[in-house]
């Protein structure tokens, strides 16, 4: 059973993979995605379904977060919980974000979900335990910056002209999209993090993952800071 | 599993993490998407071009100029396969006399307007159609940017020739 699991998964994988370098070599493959949002009305389920998952999939920032979410979770159950606890916390504010058209500066944003990065990291390392002597509710946590993920999101949605034909269908798929595209990729990282927990060398290279993670999200949030001040 | 690593362990990590992160953005990230550029390392491993194109392509030489009674023309080139959009600013009831044609194949095109200081993405088309010569004029109904969202659907890019007067302020490309 769990073999099979396993063999499905990775076909899945496999074949996922093969749509995203096709995908990366493309030319003006966003520049293609605006010119269809603009010139499309109505409900647009699966192009809509197939943006969400893409953005999710090529998404590093979201992918950075998850990969320290999970990185010490072993347990089938814990990652369900973990990773449901994202979902609800970025769909709520991807589908208020765009619904309640609130809006909110893409750059702050995108910066606070290098932030993320950077707090899983130390959060990894025991940094909290450490420094305050004190561990903050790490579901809690993923909940909150879930919030910020989803805002991400809907920033990445707003710059699109969204017709309000068909709006909520379109974003309901966009949402389903991006769960899907989590889904397919948070299978790629458990495998690749389980596969990898089996050797010695994953205690070993566990601080420095996790200090490389930081060091990502340091330069997300250098990056999405300094794009703020000069735009 | 998880581990709380010794306080040595954990400075050492953030203060690397914070190093490896800052040489990496002023070295290499910033010089390649912003064209920031202070140790000159960028430069030199040419990753400031790829910022420079990207601004040159924002910004032809046209931006900026103002409209007046006689026709400027302008080039547009419209990338294989892709989409480009060329506005003008225009205050409201201003007048525009344009006149346009490709090198050959015809564009997807539409004509429309962004409210100025909107932010909900609305716009009003005022032409679409596919075509690659179209002579007109139209009065802007609202105060905003103006102007062509062009749609290449062959694989050779299209150059387009935009020849127009009016009372504008060109706003060139945009991203």
């Amino acid at each position: 059973m769990q073999n099979n699991v396993i063999k499905i998964s990775v076909l899945f994988v496999i074949a996922l993979l093969g749509m995203i370098s096709i995908e990366a070599y493309a030319h003006g493959v966003d520049d293609n995605t605006r010119a269809f949002l603009e010139q499309n009305q109505g409900v647009q389920f699966i192009p809509f379904l197939y943006i969400g998952a893409k953005h999710m999939i090529t998404g590093y920032d979201h992918l950075l977060f998850l990969v320290g979410v999970i990185f010490f979770l072993y347990r089938s159950k814990d990652v369900l919980l973990y990773v449901t606890m994202f979902t609800i916390g970025h769909s709520t504010t991807l589908l208020l974000g765009v619904l309640g058209d609130i809006q909110v500066n893409a750059y702050l944003i995108d910066a606070i979900i290098g932030f993320s990065v950077i707090y899983k990291g130390f959060d990894n390392l025991g940094g909290f335990k450490r420094c305050f002597n004190w561990q903050p509710n790490t579901k809690v946590a993923v909940l909150i910056f879930g919030l910020f993920h989803g805002f991400g999101l809907a920033t990445k949605l707003q710059e699109f002209h969204l017709p309000e034909d068909g709006l909520i269908t379109n974003l309901i798929a966009f949402n389903i999209g991006v769960e899907l595209g989590q889904f397919a990729a948070l299978i790629f990282i458990l495998i690749a993090i389980n596969a990898w927990r089996h050797f010695p060398s994953f205690q070993r290279f566990s601080t420095l993952t996790n200090t490389a993670l930081m060091s990502t999200g340091v330069m997300l949030v250098g990056l999405q800071l300094t794009g703020y001040f000069i735009n | 599993m998880q581990h709380t690593v010794s306080s040595k362990t954990l400075v050492k990590a953030s203060v690397s993490a914070t190093i490896v992160a800052a040489i990496a953005l002023v070295t290499l990230i910033l010089p390649a998407e912003y064209n920031i550029d202070p140790t000159g390392v960028g430069q030199k491993l040419g990753l400031t071009e790829i910022a420079l194109a990207s601004e040159t392509e924002a910004q032809p030489t046209a931006a900026g100029q103002k409209g007046t009674a006689e026709y400027q023309t302008i080039e547009v080139i419209v990338p294989a396969g892709r989409g480009v959009e060329y506005k003008f600013a225009m205050p409201q009831y201003a007048k525009m006399t344009y006149e346009w044609i490709t090198d050959g194949e015809p564009l997807y095109f539409d004509l429309h307007g962004e409210p100025e200081g909107d932010t909900t993405g609305y716009f009003e088309s005022y032409t679409i159609a596919t075509n690659n010569e179209v002579k007109g004029s139209f009065t802007a109904p609202f105060a905003g940017s103006h102007g062509w969202y062009w749609k290449n659907k062959t694989d050779k890019p299209i150059a387009v020739q935009l020849i127009v007067k009016g009372e504008y302020d060109v706003i060139g490309l945009k991203k």
